[in-house]
């Protein structure tokens, strides 16, 4: 198609505004699907994004439309809606040339807002501004007009109102698609610059490569390079999705689509790597490529040791489809074999924890999730920690960092206080605060990333009653006086119990959490002492008790399949647990190291 | 020894009417209508004689609900039923009484066999029989035993029930006392366990604290055992010689009938439970849960009944039941390691001072 008729655009919203039902919406109004076909957030695919109403893999879907007498391309490239993976949300950006803003009508502005939005700006993408949901009882829309206004510089006219669930304004959006993004300006004659924005891989095919034609043409047949990998791949398949998949022989420039060239391992597809052809070789990349690199890990272990060799297999199968997935194997004295495992953040954490456990059935324990921390030691030698256990002793490092992140917190006036205090627990040092209006704020502190890998975000809702949103960019490592702290049960340490905390902190953290573990560890059959110690000084301790008598009930009837069933249900209790010498750890025990305040 | 497996040997008949509802009761029962009673003895009669196969039965239970609650005529009407059963020449013939029952009833139960009384006297303590909606005086269980006596009963159980909030431990020792004192061949002892459904669990009534629960269990044997009552299973006392015969099919996993309204049974390979509601029961559709056993749960069930037994399971008798020896089929290294079950030459049992921690042990047997 002629490239002055072709129009890229993405979806860009804070979680939950209605991002998915827009583009739904969208592809309806453009005919790519019958109401029928629409299964509540087509583009969705995934159970569990489905779940959380989240988007995790990108998507895209290719729509003809017809606007005063002339036939228009529009490419929808959808985008994950999360911190986790900005990463891979501006590669989609990067692939796009406009990008319509959503903010809920009843909701305004958030954190994530804000975020996706300066993204799609460094990626110079022409914004339309959409206010969604504008049915709703509570919708204020001249308030989040204002905002609008004031934060972005959008005009009254620009704002589009929309409501994808009644078709309010849709015909209107899907016009000012055409009328106001730029159509791709990229030249047929020149040697082909493909942007990698997203991978899958598919059993049958291997892995699917989603790209945006920036120069050239790419037809089936053609010998595919990859800049980064330097990989070379014969495409045996190009196709669109509409968003049902339909095969062309070639895509040109301004173009969006699919490659299939047997390619087994998803590692060489690196999101954001250009690729080219022998055929039409460009030896320029297209700019902006990072490799990714995982900020949080955490150990995974089967609470069936038997499991172990499942569980890499299950890795692995994951990991065919996510490149940001890492894993390398782990031993525990107390947990026995399991792997190690980076991820982007926690979101993608929770998300594979999730998905091992639903789709590959293996029950795991996963241990507190900490971050990776430079290590200088007094030999002048640097590495790089990313499991407490292996923290070096104090008196051979000279110096340690973690990473920094800034935060923004957006919240009403009202909870700045609480919300500061939360910060300042969490060893964040204030930097400023931006007023979007009277009523609300958008709070900007330094913190290290360890002090919001565990329940920061919990916190914050339940500190705000669910009004703060939050997003963070990473902004480097920085010295910090950390220490590890062990966790002793019946005068053993538990190696997967142990953290990094700072020294300042330490004794109330202690306190705190063998407190919290007395609560979470289930009473067993005997008392079990439980310490905190730095080093070999102990800073907290308490107790267990044994275990309470249980039920002894008066047998009803002669009803012992009542008993058995009480039995079956104390002990399906106990399944999630792993044993550990004589003591039973519920994955609570584990994460309770993290708790900081004992709740 | 064919023979022997297949023979059922033991009755539970449910009597779910109650003229009291105790406020702790989870168990099967509503409140005493003439009418119902007639259709109920009715649709019980028709049960017991569809599956009843003329087996020798050597114990007999009447629970309830309160089946002493039942009128004169009504007892005549069950015990005429009851009269079906071919009877083992040293059966136990056991009926759960309230205190309020008359001497005329007695009678009758004395009557047509009953050998055994088990009354549910639960404590003696106001503030608690108020918390439990029950009203008896000390004065009256002493009379009323004492008239059990005179007509020639000489096995009577007593249930006493402790650990409710606000207890102490002197109060469970006036009650232990109280109990002692009427010289019962048994003791049944439980720890209140507060249901769902139950006026207690409606009213958020909640059990005293762990500490004491424990406390509390300790003393029981303590002061029992120093009476010669044998703790002869977890929950239940003896003097010698007299054990719930009734009780021990349970625990050595032998088969047995239940009949009446959501009583349990155990015939063939099948474990049943009948229905709860009264109007199916008496339009003849009794069975409403039945579990298949399969030789692992029939393992699975010696084991948590059997350990709940001072002697334990015999292991000759095991392997002559199973064909398979025990440690083929759970792993209890663990257990003997850390001294929760004890295996010698002759059987596997759990050592005295584990039993508070019992159900623990016992899960270990659950598949």
């Amino acid at each position: 198609m002629n490239q002055n008729n072709i129009r890229n655009f993405s979806i860009i919203a804070h979680i939950d505004h209605g991002k998915s039902t827009l583009a739904d919406r969208i592809l309806e109004e453009c005919g790519a699907l019958t109401e029928r076909e629409i299964k509540n957030q087509v583009l969705d695919s995934m159970e569990i994004e489905r779940e959380r109403g989240i988007t995790i893999k990108l998507n895209t879907a290719t729509m003809k439309y017809k606007y005063n007498d002339e036939e228009y391309m529009l490419n929808l490239i959808d985008t994950p809606g999360h911190v986790d993976f900005s990463y891979e949300v501006s590669r989609s950006l990067a692939s796009s040339d406009g990008a319509i803003l959503v903010v809920d009508a009843s909701q305004g502005i958030e954190a994530q807002t804000i975020a996706n939005l300066y993204l799609a700006i460094e990626n110079n993408l022409t914004i339309i501004p959409v206010i969604n949901k504008i049915d709703l009882p509570n919708a204020d829309v001249e308030k989040v007009k204002n905002e609008l206004k004031e934060l972005v510089g959008f005009s009254d006219e620009e704002i589009i109102l929309t409501s994808a669930k009644t078709g309010i304004g849709i015909k209107e959006l899907v016009c000012a698609i055409i009328d106001r993004v730029p159509s791709p300006k990229g030249n047929n004659a020149s040697g082909l610059q493909a942007l990698i924005f997203d991978s899958i891989f598919d059993s049958y095919r291997g892995v699917v490569i989603s790209v945006r034609i920036f120069n050239g043409i790419l037809r089936q047949g053609d010998t595919i390079k990859m800049h980064q990998s330097d990989k070379e791949y014969v495409v045996t398949e190009l196709f669109v999705t509409t968003p049902k998949e339909e095969k062309v022989n070639s895509l040109s420039s301004g173009e969006v689509g699919h490659i299939v060239a047997s390619i087994k391992d998803i590692s060489t597809v690196k999101v954001g790597d250009t690729i080219t052809s022998k055929e039409n070789y460009e030896k320029e990349s297209l700019p902006g490529y990072k490799p990714m690199k995982p900020m949080v890990f955490c150990g995974l272990y089967p609470i069936e040791s038997v499991k172990f060799e499942s569980l890499r297999e299950a890795l692995n199968k994951l990991k065919l489809n996510d490149a940001s997935l890492e894993f390398s194997p782990e031993t525990s004295n107390a947990l026995g074999f399991g792997f190690r495992c980076g991820f982007l953040g926690l979101l993608h954490m929770d998300i594979i924890k999730e998905r091992i456990n639903r789709e590959f059935g293996i029950e795991i324990i996963t241990t507190a999730p900490s971050v990776i921390y430079e290590v200088e030691s007094t030999n002048g030698e640097i590495c790089e920690i990313s499991s407490p256990s292996l923290m070096p002793d104090k008196s051979k490092t000279k110096e340690v960092r973690e990473p920094f992140v800034k935060t923004n917190i957006f919240t009403p006036t009202d909870y700045i206080g609480p919300i500061m205090e939360l910060c300042q627990d969490r060893r964040g040092k204030y930097i400023s605060m931006d007023y979007i209006d009277k009523t609300r704020v958008n709070i900007h502190y330094e913190m290290p990333l360890s002090e919001i890998v565990y329940n920061f975000f919990d916190k914050l809702k339940s500190t705000t009653k669910g009004y703060a949103s939050f997003d963070y960019e990473f902004i480097g490592n920085r010295p910090s006086d950390l220490v590890k702290m062990d966790i002793l049960l019946n005068g053993e340490i538990i190696d997967a119990l142990s953290t990094i905390v700072h020294k300042d902190f330490s004794y109330n953290r202690g306190k705190a959490v063998v407190e919290q573990l007395k609560e979470s560890i289930p009473r067993q059959l005997f008392e079990i002492p439980i310490q905190a110690s730095i080093g070999s000084h102990i800073i907290a301790r308490s107790t267990v008790k044994a275990l309470r008598k249980d039920v002894l009930a008066k047998c009803y009837g002669g009803d012992v399949s009542r008993k058995k069933k009480l039995l079956e249900k104390q002990k399906a209790g106990k399944k999630k647990m792993k044993k550990i010498g004589s003591v039973e750890l519920s994955q609570e025990a584990f994460m309770s190291v993290l708790s900081v305040d004992g709740d | 020894m064919v023979v022997i497996e297949k023979m059922i040997r033991s009755v539970y008949i449910h009597i779910p009417f109650c003229k009291n509802i105790c406020s702790y009761c989870n168990f099967s029962k509503m409140y005493y209508n003439k009418d119902q009673v007639d259709r109920y003895l009715k649709a019980l009669e028709k049960e017991i004689k569809s599956c009843y196969k003329n087996d020798i039965i050597s114990t007999i239970y009447i629970g309830g609900g309160t089946p002493s609650d039942l009128g004169e005529d009504k007892l005549e009407r069950l015990f005429k039923i009851v009269q079906m059963f071919k009877l083992d020449i040293s059966y136990e013939f056991t009926f759960e009484c309230n205190i309020s029952i008359t001497e005329e009833k007695l009678k009758i139960l004395k009557k047509y066999g009953v050998n055994r009384l088990s009354f549910g006297i639960e404590t003696v303590n106001d503030k608690f029989l108020n918390i439990m909606d029950r009203y008896h005086t000390r004065n009256e269980i002493r009379d009323k035993i004492n008239t059990c006596r005179k007509l020639g009963f000489s096995n009577i159980n007593g249930d006493l029930m402790y650990a409710f909030n606000g207890e102490s431990l002197e109060d469970l020792r006036d009650d232990i006392s109280f109990i002692l004192s009427l010289n019962l061949e048994h003791i049944s002892t439980y720890s209140l366990i507060i249901e769902e459904h139950t006026k207690l669990y409606l009213k958020k009534f909640t059990n005293c604290d762990e500490e004491t629960d424990s406390k509390m269990y300790f003393m029981i044997c303590d002061i029992l055992n120093d009476n010669n009552y044998e703790h002869y299973e977890v929950s239940n006392f003896a003097k010698s010689g007299f054990r719930s015969k009734h009780n021990l099919t349970y625990w050595k996993n032998e088969k047995y009938y239940g009949f009446g309204l959501s009583a349990s049974g155990y015939i063939d390979d099948i474990r049943y439970t009948n229905t709860g509601s009264i109007s199916k029961y008496v339009d003849g559709f009794y069975k409403y849960e039945i579990e298949k056993m399969n030789k692992y749960d029939k393992i699975s069930y010696e084991m948590i009944l059997g350990l709940r037994t001072i002697e334990g399971i015999r292991l000759d008798e095991f392997y002559k039941k199973y064909k398979i020896k025990l440690e083929e089929v759970f792993d209890i290294r663990d257990l003997i390691l850390q001294r929760c079950l004890i295996i010698n030459e002759k059987r596997v049992y759990i050592p005295y001072d584990k039993w508070y921690v019992m159900n623990n042990i016992l899960e270990k047997f659950v598949r």
